[in-house]
């Protein structure tokens, strides 16, 4: 399946929703995305992964790549994820305690556990 | 006895491929849909590696990939195996896995996952990487 990306302002957040795919070959669309998103200011992001069906450890790295980004501006970088296929990837890696996760888009913008 | 091989040009294109040949024949073998999952990430990574580490080392051989029904013939249970294996320069297994535990972009996770997600991983370094997951399939009825 393709990888899909789309952005757009919500408030001081920018959020990045991306659908498809994310794997060796997909990743580095994903990569080059949130590097033009940082290098053109928007260092608050939410990444909406809700339509993601499938992450593999490029994309972890991307992601991990993303938050280093946004935190040499003292931004931040919080994920939207309510499946569980996915969120086990992120407790067997250790990034739950890396990255904020949030069940849905509202929660995140409200910056609400 | 082997259900599939495949040989794949080291191209990362195929990837996605070879991810639904396995599932589709994890189906076939009865494994159940978390598992599958579970296994669709883990052949991923490591095929990604092999992939990887021909492009790293201008390998252009094929990669191997070979999918099994390890389950005996009186039906006791066992497993369902697929091997990776490349013509790379191979990898001490714990020496990565220590580097992943760095979390940074350029050390993948993909060790730490493929251990997390497989009930039994092998990696032998061998003319090149052979890595052998397996996963537990339901004894049958």
């Amino acid at each position: 399946m393709e990888l899909t990306l789309d952005h757009r302002i919500e408030g001081e957040k920018t959020v990045l929703e991306v659908g498809g795919e994310v794997d060796v070959y997909t990743a580095p669309k994903l990569r080059e995305r949130l590097v033009e998103l940082v290098g053109e200011g928007h260092h608050d992001l939410i990444v909406d992964m809700t339509k993601v069906e499938f992450l593999d450890s490029t994309g972890l790295g991307v992601l991990v790549g993303g938050l280093k980004r946004v935190r040499a501006h003292d931004g931040s970088l919080a994920l939207v994820c309510s499946q569980e296929r996915i969120l086990k990837i992120f407790r067997i890696t250790g990034l739950t305690k890396v990255f904020p996760i949030y069940d849905t888009l509202d929660e995140a913008l409200q910056g609400q556990a | 006895m082997a259900m599939v091989v495949l040989r794949l040009p080291p191209d990362t294109q195929l990837v996605g491929l070879a991810r639904l040949v396995v599932i589709t024949a994890a189906r076939d073998a009865g494994l159940d849909d978390e598992r599958i999952e579970d296994l669709r990430l883990a052949v991923s990574e490591a095929i990604t590696n092999a992939m990887l580490a021909h492009s790293r080392n201008g390998c252009h051989e094929p990669i191997s990939l070979s999918v099994e029904d390890l389950r005996s013939a009186d039906g006791t249970g066992d497993a369902f195996a697929v091997t990776v294996q490349d013509e790379g320069p191979g990898f001490d297994p714990e020496a990565c896995a220590a580097r992943e535990r760095e979390w940074s972009e350029e050390n993948g996770l993909g060790l730490t996952l493929i251990k997390g997600l497989a009930d039994h991983a092998e990696f032998v370094r061998e003319g090149g990487m052979r890595v052998q997951l397996r996963f537990d399939l339901p004894a049958a009825v």
